[in-house]
C-alpha cells in the first residue's frame, strides 16, 4: 500500500486558477464534477441579477421615525396625546419628537435623518422601504418572522433557503455564514436549517482569534495534521476499494480535504490584515481589529468575494441593542456603530463591481412606537417600520411606501414581512411560491401561504 | 332608472383645488354655481384619525364651520345624485344634524375626538329646481366642520326598506348592467382566487356564481342587497382596511366601484345559473367509505406467506416476504455477514454502544446454533438498550428539557419523563400500556404509590408540549395544544391531524371538526405552567404523594409559600431601614440584612419535602370547544363534541362529559378497530433495524406519505406485534433473527444496478452511527465514559430564574454520561448535536436525516473532545502493551471489532514512524514522541469511514 495523497487534485486544480478570487465558481464546479454535491451550483427559476446576500439585521427594533421615516408632524404633536401608541402596550401614549434633524441625501433626495449621515450619501444607491410590516410586537418572535417568514414555530432560515435553492460557488467554504458575535432574539433558531438538510445551516461567526468553531488547527506540528489525513485517506480508499459505488462513503472521504482547506482558507477570509489603509478606514476600522461591526462588514465583503452565497451581519444582541425604551438617545451610539462600516460597504462593493450582483438588505425585527416610553423612550412597533434593499437588481433611489403623519401605521404600499421576503428571492432568481421543501407531508416555502413580489422595486 | 353612478362634482369647501382618489376637486371658492355659508378654518396640525392619504388629509383638514352651514350647487341637471359628505373635527365632540335637500339625512351626528373624520354617505337626492343643497344644523352654540362635498349623478334610489332580498329574476335592462359592468371584473380581477378554477379558493368565498354570491365567504355574507355601505365587497372594493382590500394590489377605477355599488342597490341581479358552490363541496366533501379504503386505514389481517423458489433460504417468515421480493426482481440476496460485521451491527442496533473484543470473541468462539440469539438477549437485558431504543421515542416526541418560549424556560423535573421512557423500554412495558400511560396515565391510578408516580410522570409527555412566545395576556395556549396534537397524531398514528388547524386536511380525510373535537379533550387538560418571561414562577405540576397525603402536600406547599413570602418581605424591609439609616447605625443592620438575604435564599434553595412532576391533570373545566376559524382563536364557529377522528368511526364523549376524555382517547386510538398504532409503531421497529422503515415516511401514513415498500411484510409485524402482546424486544427478536436481518452489505452488480437505493433488500444496508453512538464510542474508547444513569441536570436553583428574550436561558453542561442524558434546549441547539444531525427539539423527528459536511470534519479535526478523547484512547494502548503491533492490533478490535490485516498493520507502523522523525526534527523528546505519534494515529482512526459506518 503506497500513499497515494488524494489532497494532490485538489492542489492541482488550484495551482491551474492560481488562487483567483474571481474563479472559485469555476473551481468549484470543476471539483464538484461527477459528484452529487448538495451544495453544487444551481440555477435558480429564472435568469436574476443578484448572485448573493448580504443580509444586515439589526438586532432590538431601529425606530424609523427617527431615521428613514420623516415625520414634520411628529416633530409639532409632540406632547399630544393621538391615536394608539402602538406596540407593546397598545395604550394611549403622549407622543414624543424625532429625535434628529431630517435632510435628503444623494440625487433622488429621500429623507433621511442625522443618524445615518454616511447611508444618507448611498440613497442612490437604495430602495428605501419605508411601508414594512410584521405580525408581533416581541422580539424573537418577530426576529423569528424576519428571518423564517415563520414567527411562532421553527421554520429554516432564509439564508438556508437561499443556500438551498442556489448551492454554492466554493466548497471550500459554508454557503451560508452569520456573522454573528453574539447571539440575537430566538438564538440559533435563526441562522438554522430546520428542515431542510444540514448542508444548508447558518455557520455562525463569532470573530476574534478562532472565528469558527474547530477552525484552528489543534496539532500545532507542522504537517502532522497532512500525515494523519493521509493515513486516513489510505485507510478510507482501501475500504472504500471493497465498498465500490458507495457515494456515501467517498462523500465523507471529499469533507476531509474540504475541511482540511478550510482550515486556511476561511482563515484567510477573516483575516483583513491584507486590506489597505483606505479600504480599512472606508470602513471605519482601525488595524488589529477582528471584532468590530466594521470587520463583520468587511469580511461580508471578503465572503462574498469568495463565493459564499448568503452572508449574514447580525448587530447587536439579544441584551444589548437598539431595544430604547428608557432613552431614544442612545440611539446615536448604535446609528454610529452601523452607519460608516455600512456605507463603506455599499461604495466598496461598487467599486469593485460587485454590487450590481451582490444584493444588500438592511432590515430589524420592527420599528418603535411614535408615543413615548417612560419619559425619553419609545416601545415595540410592527405596524409600520422601515428597511431596505440595495444592489443586484434593486432599484436606487427610490423610497417605496408611506406611513401615516405620525408613522404609526402603513398608509400606502404595504410591505409585510412576506412580501419582502418573495421580493429578495425575486431578485435571487426565484418563484417564491416554487421554491418548496416537501416535509412531513406537506410543501413548505419561505414565505408560507403568502407573499408578493413588490415589482416597482425591481429595477 | 339611472343605475349607471358617474363622477360629477366634488368640492373643497375650503382650501384649493386637488385630486382625489383620480378625481378632480374644484376649490368651492371659485367653482361655479356654488354657494357656501360659514366660516372657514384650517388646522393642519391636527392629527387624523384614522390616517388617510396627503390630498385628502389636507382637503379635510380645512373646512367651513359654523352652528348652520349650508352648500348649494346650481345650475344642476335634473335626475338623480348621489352624495358623500366630508366632516371633520378639530378639537371637541359636536352633534348636529345633516340635510339634503331639507331632509334630515342624518340626525345627531356625533363629530368625536379631535382628529375623527368620516366620508358619510351616499344619499341619494333629486335636483330640485336645479339645485342640490347639503345642510348642517348644529345647537346654536354647536360647530359643525364640513371639509368636502363629492357628488355623483345617476345610481339606483336607496329603498325605504332596510332589508331587501337578492333579485331572483332579473330584468333584461339588470342582466344587460351586469353583462357590461360586473361580469367582466369578477371574471378579469376575482376570478383567480374565488372561482372554483382558482388553485386555491381564499376565503372561502366563490364570486364565479349566483350561488357563491348569495352564500358569501368565512368574513360573511358578500353583500347586504340595497346596501353598499353595508355590503363587504364594497368595502373590500374601496380598501376600507387593510385587511379587507380587494383586489389586494390596486383599487380599481372609482367608475368601477360605482357600477358594483350600483349593482348591490339594485339588489345585486344576476344571471349565472351553475352553482359552483355545490360543485366545490362536491368536490371537498369526503367520501368516507372511499376515504377508509386507504391502504393503512385497512383492518388489519394476517397476510398469506408468499411463495418462493428458494425454499431453504428463508429462516423465518421475515424471510419470505423479502425473497420473494427479490425472486420477482430476479436478484439474488447477499451472503450472511461475517460475525464480526454481525456483532458489531446488533451492539450498536441496541445499545448504541460497541462491542467489546471479549463479547466479539466469545460469540466467533460459540458455533452453537443460538449464538445470535444469546447475544441478542444479552444485549436486551443490558440497560443500555433504554438508553438507545428510548432516545428513538424521545425523538418522535420531541423531547427537550426546556419549554421552548421566547427565554426558553428549564424544565428541571421534565427528566423523570426521559427516565420512564429509558425503564419503559428497558422492562418491555407492552405498546399499548406505553401509549395509555403517556396520554392518560394520571387517570389511570395504579396498584399502589409508586405504579401512580410512574404513569403519572408518563404523561410528561403531553406536559413537554412546546411553549411560545413571552405574553402574558392573550398566551397562545392554541398553539401548544397544536403542538400536542399534531405530536399525538403523528406519534401514535401515523397522521398530520394538525392540517385540519385552519381547514380540512387537504389529503387526508380528517376535518376541522375532527381537529377541533381533539382540541376539546387538551382544552379540558391542565398543563403546567413552566414559567415565562413576565410569570417566571412554575405552577401546576403534580405532586407525587399518597393520595391520602395529596391535602397535606398542598398545605405544606402553601406553608412553605408563605414562610418564603415572611423572609422575603423580612430582607426587603431591613434594606429600606438601611437607605434611611443614619451612618453610625448602617454597620450594624448591614449584618443583619445579609443574614435576612442569607435566610431567604437558603430556604428557597431548599428541596421541598416531597417531588412534584411535570406532568398534565384534568383542567377545572372540562368542556367541548368551538372551532377556530381559520386557526383563529379569535373567530369561534360552531361547537363541537369532542370525539375521536370521524374515519375511525368518530367514536364521541356523551354530552357533558365530566372528564377530558383523555383516557377515551387512548382506548379510542387503541381499538381493535384501528390498524394504524400497530402498523405505525411495526414500521418505527423495523426502521431503527434497518434504517429506512417499510413505510418510509414513519410519521406520516397519509396520502402524502410514501409507499411501503413491503406492505404485506408490515401488515404481517403489525399482527406479529399484537399477537405478541404489543411487546417491543419480542419484535426485536422476531427481526433480528431473521436471515434478512443478518445478511452483508456486500450485494452482487445487480442488486446495485437494478435496485440502487436497495429498497429490496438484497443486502443488509450500511448504516452511519448517529450523533449519541458517535460521542458514547468517543468515551467509551476513552475509558471515561459515565454508565450511572443521569438524574436532574444542574439547573441554577428556580428561585434564581430571571430570564427574559433579552436574556434567555442557555447553557451547554459538561458530562460523561451518555448522551441521551445531555441536556436537550428546545431554541438552542447543542452545538454537537447541531452538527451531527441531532434530533430537532422543537419538531417530531421521525428519522434522522445523515448530511455529511465539512464541520463534521472540522470537528474530528479540531475539537478539544476529540483531541482529549484520542489522548485517552492512545494512553490505554500504550499501558495495553508496549508493541505496535500489539497496539495497532488492539485499536482494531476496540474501533471495528475485528482483526487489524496485514497492510493495515504496516501502514500503521509505517505511520508511527514518519510521525516520530517528523516529531524528532521537530526537536521532541523519546518519550514524548512514543505518546504523541500515538495519539496522532489514533486520532487518524477516528476519522475512518470505518468507524461511523457499520457493515
Amino acid at each position: 500500500m503506497n500513499s497515494p495523497h488524494s489532497f494532490r487534485r485538489r492542489e492541482v486544480l488550484r495551482s491551474m486558477v492560481g488562487g483567483s478570487l474571481l474563479m472559485p465558481g469555476v473551481l468549484s464546479e470543476l471539483l464538484a464534477a461527477g459528484s452529487a454535491d448538495p451544495l453544487a451550483p444551481k440555477r435558480p427559476h429564472f435568469p436574476a441579477k443578484a448572485k448573493r446576500v448580504i443580509f444586515i439585521f439589526c438586532n432590538g427594533g431601529v425606530s424609523h421615525m427617527d431615521t428613514f421615516d420623516p415625520k414634520p408632524a411628529l416633530f409639532a404633536a409632540d406632547g399630544k396625546t393621538m391615536g394608539l401608541g402602538g406596540g407593546l402596550s397598545n395604550q394611549q401614549r403622549v407622543l414624543l419628537k424625532p429625535g434628529w434633524k431630517f435632510r435628503p441625501g444623494g440625487q433622488c433626495g429621500t429623507m433621511v435623518s442625522d443618524l445615518f449621515p454616511k447611508l444618507r450619501d448611498m440613497m442612490d444607491d437604495i430602495c428605501l422601504i419605508r411601508s414594512m410590516k410584521g405580525d408581533d410586537n416581541e422580539h424573537a418572535n418577530a426576529t423569528l418572522g424576519m428571518h423564517t417568514g415563520s414567527f411562532f414555530f421553527s421554520r429554516p432560515s432564509i439564508g438556508s433557503w437561499v443556500s438551498y435553492g442556489l448551492g454554492t460557488m466554493n466548497s471550500n467554504l459554508p454557503s451560508f455564514v452569520a456573522l454573528a458575535p453574539q447571539m440575537p432574539y430566538a438564538g440559533t433558531q435563526i441562522f438554522n436549517n430546520d428542515f431542510l438538510p444540514a448542508y444548508h445551516q447558518g455557520v455562525r461567526v463569532v470573530g476574534g482569534k478562532e472565528p469558527i468553531a474547530d477552525l484552528d488547527r489543534r496539532t500545532r506540528q507542522k504537517g502532522q495534521q497532512e500525515l494523519e489525513l493521509g493515513l486516513a485517506d489510505v485507510l478510507n480508499n482501501k475500504h472504500l476499494s471493497t465498498r465500490a459505488g458507495d457515494s456515501d462513503l467517498s462523500a465523507r472521504i471529499r469533507t476531509f480535504e474540504t475541511a482540511f482547506h478550510m482550515q486556511t482558507e476561511a482563515q484567510e477570509a477573516f483575516d483583513v490584515n491584507k486590506e489597505s489603509d483606505a479600504t480599512l478606514s472606508m470602513y471605519g476600522m482601525k488595524r488589529g481589529d477582528n471584532e468590530s461591526f466594521g470587520w463583520q462588514c468587511i469580511v461580508a465583503r471578503r465572503l462574498a468575494e469568495r463565493g459564499v452565497r448568503f452572508i449574514e451581519v447580525v448587530d447587536g444582541s439579544s441584551s444589548k441593542n437598539w431595544d430604547d425604551h428608557a432613552d431614544m438617545a442612545k440611539h446615536a451610539d448604535h446609528a454610529k456603530r452601523i452607519d460608516q462600516p455600512i456605507a463603506g460597504l455599499l461604495r466598496d462593493l461598487k467599486e469593485r463591481s460587485m454590487l450590481n450582483d451582490t444584493l444588500v438588505v438592511w432590515t430589524t425585527e420592527f420599528g418603535r412606537t411614535p408615543g413615548v416610553d417612560g419619559t425619553k423612550g419609545r416601545g415595540h412597533h410592527s405596524a409600520c417600520f422601515s428597511s431596505w434593499l440595495a444592489g443586484g437588481g434593486v432599484k436606487g433611489g427610490l423610497a417605496y411606501g408611506a406611513t401615516d403623519e405620525i408613522a404609526s401605521t402603513v398608509v400606502e404600499n404595504k410591505v409585510h414581512v412576506h412580501d419582502f421576503h418573495a421580493t429578495i428571492l425575486h431578485l435571487l432568481g426565484f418563484d417564491h411560491t416554487k421554491l418548496t421543501y416537501r416535509h412531513g407531508g406537506r410543501d413548505y416555502r419561505l414565505t408560507d401561504v403568502f407573499g408578493n413580489v413588490i415589482s416597482e422595486m425591481l429595477a | 332608472m339611472g343605475a349607471e353612478a358617474v363622477f360629477y362634482r366634488a368640492l373643497n369647501l375650503n382650501g384649493s383645488a386637488l385630486t382625489i382618489g383620480g378625481h378632480a376637486w374644484e376649490s368651492a371658492a371659485g367653482a361655479k354655481d356654488v354657494k357656501v355659508s360659514g366660516k372657514t378654518f384650517e388646522n393642519q396640525k391636527v392629527l387624523l384619525k384614522p390616517p388617510t392619504d396627503t390630498a385628502r388629509t389636507q382637503m379635510i383638514r380645512s373646512s367651513v364651520w359654523g352652528s348652520k352651514v349650508d352648500v348649494e350647487l346650481g345650475n344642476v341637471p335634473s335626475g338623480e345624485f348621489q352624495v358623500f359628505l366630508y366632516v371633520w373635527e378639530d378639537n371637541n365632540n359636536e352633534r348636529f344634524d345633516l340635510l339634503v335637500n331639507e331632509r334630515v339625512v342624518m340626525a345627531g351626528f356625533e363629530s368625536g375626538t379631535a382628529g375623527m373624520w368620516k366620508k358619510l354617505g351616499p344619499w341619494p337626492c333629486e335636483s330640485v329646481g336645479g339645485k342640490i343643497k347639503v345642510s348642517a344644523h348644529a345647537a346654536s352654540h354647536g360647530a359643525a366642520n364640513l371639509s368636502g362635498l363629492e357628488i355623483w349623478s345617476g345610481g339606483a334610489a336607496v329603498p325605504k326598506l332596510a332589508k331587501m332580498p337578492f333579485v331572483e329574476t332579473p330584468t333584461a335592462d339588470q342582466i344587460a348592467f351586469f353583462e357590461a359592468k360586473i361580469r367582466p371584473v369578477l371574471v378579469e380581477h376575482c376570478d383567480k382566487c374565488h372561482s372554483a378554477k382558482s388553485e386555491k379558493i381564499k376565503g372561502g368565498l366563490l364570486l364565479d356564481s349566483r350561488a357563491g354570491v348569495v352564500k358569501g365567504g368565512d368574513t360573511g355574507p358578500t353583500l347586504t342587497p340595497g346596501d353598499p355601505a353595508a355590503s363587504l365587497i364594497i368595502q373590500a372594493l374601496r380598501h376600507t382596511s387593510e385587511d379587507l382590500a380587494m383586489p389586494p394590489k390596486k383599487m380599481l377605477p372609482a367608475q368601477v366601484i360605482a357600477d358594483f355599488e350600483a349593482w348591490v342597490r339594485m339588489g345585486a341581479p344576476d344571471p349565472r345559473t351553475e352553482n359552483t358552490v355545490a360543485a366545490v363541496q362536491a368536490k371537498s366533501t369526503i367520501d368516507w367509505s372511499k376515504a377508509r379504503d386507504w391502504w393503512s386505514f385497512r383492518p388489519l389481517a394476517a397476510p398469506h406467506l408468499p411463495a418462493v423458489q428458494n425454499a431453504q433460504w428463508p429462516v423465518n417468515d421475515i424471510d419470505h416476504f423479502v425473497l420473494a421480493k427479490l425472486e420477482a426482481a430476479k436478484l439474488k440476496p447477499a451472503a450472511a455477514a461475517d460475525k464480526p460485521a454481525l456483532i458489531r451491527r446488533a451492539t450498536y442496533d441496541l445499545t448504541g454502544l460497541p462491542p467489546t473484543p471479549e463479547e466479539v470473541a466469545a460469540f466467533i468462539a460459540d458455533s452453537s446454533p443460538q449464538a445470535f440469539a444469546h447475544v441478542i438477549d444479552r444485549l436486551l437485558d443490558s440497560p443500555r438498550y433504554g438508553e438507545r431504543w428510548g432516545r428513538h421515542w424521545l425523538d418522535v416526541v420531541r423531547y427537550a428539557d426546556t419549554a421552548g418560549d421566547n427565554s426558553d424556560y428549564p424544565i428541571p423535573q421534565m427528566h423523570r419523563y426521559r427516565d420512564w421512557v429509558i425503564a419503559a423500554f428497558n422492562r418491555d412495558l407492552p405498546y399499548d400500556e406505553f401509549v395509555r400511560d403517556q396520554i392518560a396515565g394520571d387517570l389511570r391510578g395504579g396498584a399502589n404509590d409508586e405504579e401512580r408516580y410512574q404513569r403519572t410522570l408518563a404523561t410528561g409527555y403531553i406536559a413537554n408540549s412546546r411553549r411560545f412566545g413571552s405574553r402574558v395576556e392573550d398566551y397562545p395556549q392554541h398553539l401548544t395544544i397544536e403542538d400536542t396534537i399534531d405530536n399525538l397524531g403523528r406519534s401514535f398514528l401515523g397522521l398530520t391531524v394538525n392540517c385540519a388547524r385552519c381547514h380540512d386536511h387537504k389529503f387526508d380525510p380528517i376535518t376541522t371538526q375532527d381537529y377541533y373535537a381533539l382540541y376539546g379533550i387538551f382544552h379540558s387538560t391542565r398543563y403546567p405552567w413552566p414559567g415565562i418571561e413576565l410569570d417566571k414562577k412554575q405552577r401546576d405540576l403534580v405532586p407525587l404523594v399518597p393520595v391520602d397525603k395529596i391535602a397535606e402536600a398542598e398545605a405544606a406547599r402553601a406553608a412553605r409559600e408563605k414562610e418564603q413570602a415572611r423572609l422575603d418581605k423580612a430582607a426587603k424591609s431591613l434594606k429600606e431601614e438601611m437607605k434611611q439609616a443614619a451612618p453610625d447605625k448602617k454597620k450594624a443592620l448591614e449584618a443583619s440584612l445579609a443574614a435576612a438575604e442569607k435566610a431567604a435564599k437558603d430556604f428557597a434553595r431548599r428541596p421541598l419535602p416531597f417531588e412534584y412532576a411535570y406532568a398534565v391533570a384534568e383542567a377545572k373545566k372540562r368542556e367541548d370547544v368551538a372551532v377556530q376559524q381559520k386557526g383563529d382563536p379569535a373567530k369561534p364557529g360552531d361547537t363541537v363534541r369532542r370525539h375521536f377522528l370521524t374515519v375511525f368511526g368518530g367514536a364521541e364523549l356523551p354530552a357533558n362529559s365530566q372528564t377530558s376524555g383523555r383516557e377515551q382517547l387512548a382506548g379510542w386510538i387503541l381499538a381493535k378497530e384501528n390498524p394504524l398504532p400497530a402498523r405505525v409503531m411495526a414500521n418505527r421497529i423495523w426502521q431503527h433495524h434497518f434504517g429506512r422503515g417499510i413505510v418510509p415516511t414513519p410519521n406520516d401514513f397519509g396520502k402524502q406519505g410514501k409507499p411501503a415498500t413491503h406492505p404485506e411484510l408490515l401488515d404481517y409485524l403489525a399482527v406479529q406485534f399484537r399477537a405478541r402482546g404489543w411487546s417491543v424486544k419480542a419484535m426485536h427478536r422476531l427481526i433480528m433473527l431473521s436471515r434478512t436481518y443478518q445478511l452483508g452489505t456486500a450485494r452482487d452488480e445487480d442488486a446495485v444496478a437494478h435496485d440502487p437505493t436497495n429498497e429490496l433488500l438484497a443486502g443488509f444496508p450500511r448504516l452511519r452511527l448517529d450523533a449519541e453512538s458517535i460521542r458514547d464510542t468517543l468515551l467509551t474508547l476513552g475509558g471515561n465514559l459515565d454508565l450511572t444513569p443521569a438524574g436532574a441536570h444542574p439547573f441554577p436553583p428556580q428561585s434564581e430564574w430571571n430570564f427574559t428574550q433579552h436574556n434567555a436561558f442557555k447553557a451547554v453542561y459538561e458530562t460523561n454520561r451518555r448522551s441521551v442524558y445531555l441536556m436537550t434546549q428546545r431554541i438552542q441547539r447543542h452545538p454537537y448535536l447541531a452538527i451531527f444531525d441531532g434530533a430537532d427539539p422543537s419538531a417530531s423527528t421521525p428519522a434522522r436525516p445523515t448530511s455529511t459536511t465539512p464541520l463534521q470534519a472540522l470537528y474530528l479535526l479540531n475539537d478539544p473532545f476529540v483531541h482529549e478523547q484520542s489522548r485517552r484512547f492512545a494512553e490505554r494502548l500504550r499501558s495495553f502493551s508496549s508493541d505496535d503491533t500489539a497496539r495497532i492490533q488492539r485499536a482494531y478490535e476496540l474501533l471495528f471489532a475485528r482483526a487489524a490485516q496485514a497492510d493495515e498493520i504496516a501502514a500503521g507502523k509505517a505511520f508511527l514512524a514518519n510521525a516520530a522523525r517528523q516529531l524528532r526534527e521537530d526537536g521532541m523528546s523519546a518519550a514524548q514522541i512514543d505518546t504523541e505519534s500515538q495519539h496522532a494515529y489514533v486520532r487518524a482512526l477516528f476519522r475512518l469511514n470505518e468507524f461511523v459506518y457499520l457493515d
